[in-house]
């Protein structure tokens, strides 16, 4: 069974479609590229997805689960963790604390229990703790535990934030536009720590991205949007050929 | 070592205190500075889990002090008599020791309901819209107090200072400062706990950055119920122990100057810094109580050296002409307040030998 299943899921804002008959569906274990220019809609997909818009026609299931009716934190819980286009850390906390609150949804202990400091929160407390230190570990992020991430240099703060979204242990990670921003080194490294991440925990990635040289060697598979219709779907190869992608890219002239 | 010290030391503080009063050494006047101290740190750093930790704009938390103020005089009067509004007692005065800390949770509760009030609109608004919402709200709730001639009205409710005396029966002692020492010390470490649990850190969560919240599985109006019922509750408690202190309530002593004044002492302290506010807290007391002294003072000075005229007295009035001051000139040169959102042990790294805020 599919673990993302969008079915003809369609978005309206006022009289802007902003998504027309949008489908598609992820199997487990799959890394899948979502791409279109500016505009085109992709992360407005993603918000449909991650629950933050309710779509206004068509279903989306996730995990055998209809999202309908879903707030963001309850499709977070279902397995889905998701980084931004502009990064949104909390900056005023430490990278550890940032880390430490993408376990919030599987405390496991309530607001009596912290306030009385019982058993069931200590233990809680420490499996955080231990868990933090050891993502931190793995995503070479230790040294940088006690700082604010806002005194973080820009790559380092896309690492944290990619560390963040695993904490929440994901089934399905949804990545908008990881390399916006980073210079060219930065997104070889990037691209180095997505295919590790995906190979170490064993995860299904959908990522939005524009810079080609990222989708084409991640992606298994890739999706082309423009003006809300999907235009094309294929292999990275069979992508780049197409010529509706590249009118859609480099306008008609170019042909 | 550290997992205890902040409670052996506030233990140990709150001891010296209450043997201190119980020995006789402390006067009339320092025992009502210290209870009013202790109010104030439960107001001020109640409010600081809503406008501090959690970046609202809360401008009428005196409103749920009335509440608590109300309910807690009212359930008093009711349960061991003393005043109009019922009639005989419910319970002997014998009782009245043990009723007092159920009276006081009873008034936490009923302002917790009354936060509700303030934490559904925030859904949907924040900043501005929700000052304005809770100016509102600290309008209406004395506004509906005032009207109601069953529970005094605007003249108000006493007598509930007679339910204090009687404690001395079962046990003689200071017992409204007993009280109003330990349950200033309840509330802090209560919010201590909060702001230092991963649970209490949602609500920095919230505060820093509201989407990333609810993404990370943060359930965002959950903690904003949750903060703005214990934040209200809190307060509510800080309103019974007020009315008990002072033996009289009145629905006017909670309007918006007390909102400002819960306000002046969070800003002072810094914005979500438990140490700081509860510091603010204690200068704000001290100076409100100085300036009782420095005023007349100031004013003999002044007519002394005949730099007033003698029909111009610099009256009581004046305080509310520094305080405000105060705050402007705070916002001018200093907008974060004493700490900013640090803690003490930011500012004195040897203490994290004792205390951590992690």
């Amino acid at each position: 069974m599919a673990l993302l299943e969008l079915d003809a899921v369609s978005q309206r804002f006022g009289g802007l479609k902003a998504l027309t008959d949008f489908s598609i569906s992820l199997e487990e274990g799959e890394l899948v590229g979502l791409i279109g220019p500016n505009g085109a809609g992709k992360t407005t997909v993603f918000n449909l997805v991650s629950g933050f818009y309710v779509p206004s026609e068509g279903a989306i299931t996730f995990a055998g689960r209809p999202t309908r009716g879903l707030k963001p934190h309850q499709v977070t819980a279902l397995g889905m963790a998701r980084t931004f286009q502009n990064i949104r850390l909390w900056n005023d906390m430490s990278v550890l604390d940032n880390i430490r609150l993408a376990h919030y949804h599987r405390l496991g202990y309530g607001l009596a229990d912290a306030i009385l400091r019982t058993r069931r929160y200590r233990q809680a407390e420490k499996d955080i703790e231990r868990e933090s230190r050891k993502i931190l570990e793995v995503m070479d992020l230790a040294d940088f535990a006690g700082e604010f991430p806002k005194n973080l240099p820009y790559g380092l703060q896309r690492r944290v934030e990619l560390a963040r979204a695993l904490s929440t242990r994901p089934r399905l990670l949804l990545l908008d536009e990881p390399a916006a921003g980073l210079n060219s080194a930065d997104v070889d490294g990037l691209i180095r720590l997505i295919r590790w991440i995906y190979e170490e925990f064993k995860i299904c990635i959908w990522m939005i991205e524009h810079q080609m040289k990222v989708v084409m060697s991640l992606c298994q598979r890739l999706m082309v949007i423009d003006f809300g219709i999907t235009i094309a779907s294929g292999t990275p190869k069979e992508i780049q050929n197409n010529p509706e992608v590249i009118k859609a890219y480099l306008g008609d002239s170019a042909l | 070592m550290q997992r205890y010290s902040i409670n052996v030391g506030f233990f140990l503080l709150a001891l010296t205190l209450i043997g201190a009063a119980y020995a006789g050494l402390l006067d009339n006047y320092t025992l009502t500075v210290l209870m009013f101290m202790g109010i104030n740190i439960i107001f001020a750093s109640s409010l600081n889990l809503v406008n501090g930790y959690m970046g609202e704009f809360s401008c009428g938390h005196a409103g749920f002090m009335c509440v608590g103020a109300y309910v807690g005089a009212l359930l008093s009067l009711a349960l061991f008599g003393g005043g109009k509004p019922f009639g005989p007692p419910l319970l002997p005065p014998e009782l009245a020791v043990f009723f007092f800390p159920l009276v006081l949770i009873a008034a936490g509760l009923v302002s917790a309901l009354f936060g509700l009030l303030v934490a559904l609109p925030s859904f949907h608004t924040r900043g501005d819209y929700l000052a304005i919402i809770t100016i509102a709200a600290n309008y209406i709730i004395i506004s509906v107090i005032e009207n109601i001639d069953a529970i005094g009205g605007p003249r108000g409710l006493s007598g509930m200072k007679k339910n204090i005396n009687a404690m001395s029966d079962f046990f003689e002692a200071p017992w409204m400062f007993i009280w109003v020492i330990l349950v200033t010390f309840v509330c802090v470490i209560i919010l201590y706990r909060l702001v230092t649990s991963t649970c209490g850190k949602g609500v920095s969560a919230v505060c820093q950055n509201e989407v990333a919240a609810e993404i990370m599985g943060v359930d965002t109006n959950r903690v904003k119920i949750m903060a703005f019922m214990l934040s209200s509750g809190l307060a509510g408690v800080s309103g019974a122990l007020y009315a008990h202190v002072y033996g009289y309530v009145n629905a006017q002593s909670f309007n918006i100057l007390k909102s400002t004044e819960g306000m002046v002492m969070v800003y002072l302290g810094g914005m979500g810094s438990l140490s700081g506010v509860v510091m603010a807290a204690v200068a704000f007391t001290l100076l409100v109580e100085g300036l009782r002294f420095a005023i007349p003072a100031l004013n003999g000075v002044l007519h002394d050296l005949s730099l007033l005229p003698a029909s111009f007295e610099v009256s009581q009035v004046w305080k509310w002409v520094i305080i405000p001051l105060i705050l402007i000139l705070l916002m001018q040169f200093r907008p974060e307040g004493l700490l900013g959102n640090r803690e003490l042990t930011h500012v004195f790294p040897r203490l994290k030998k004792w205390v951590s805020f992690k």
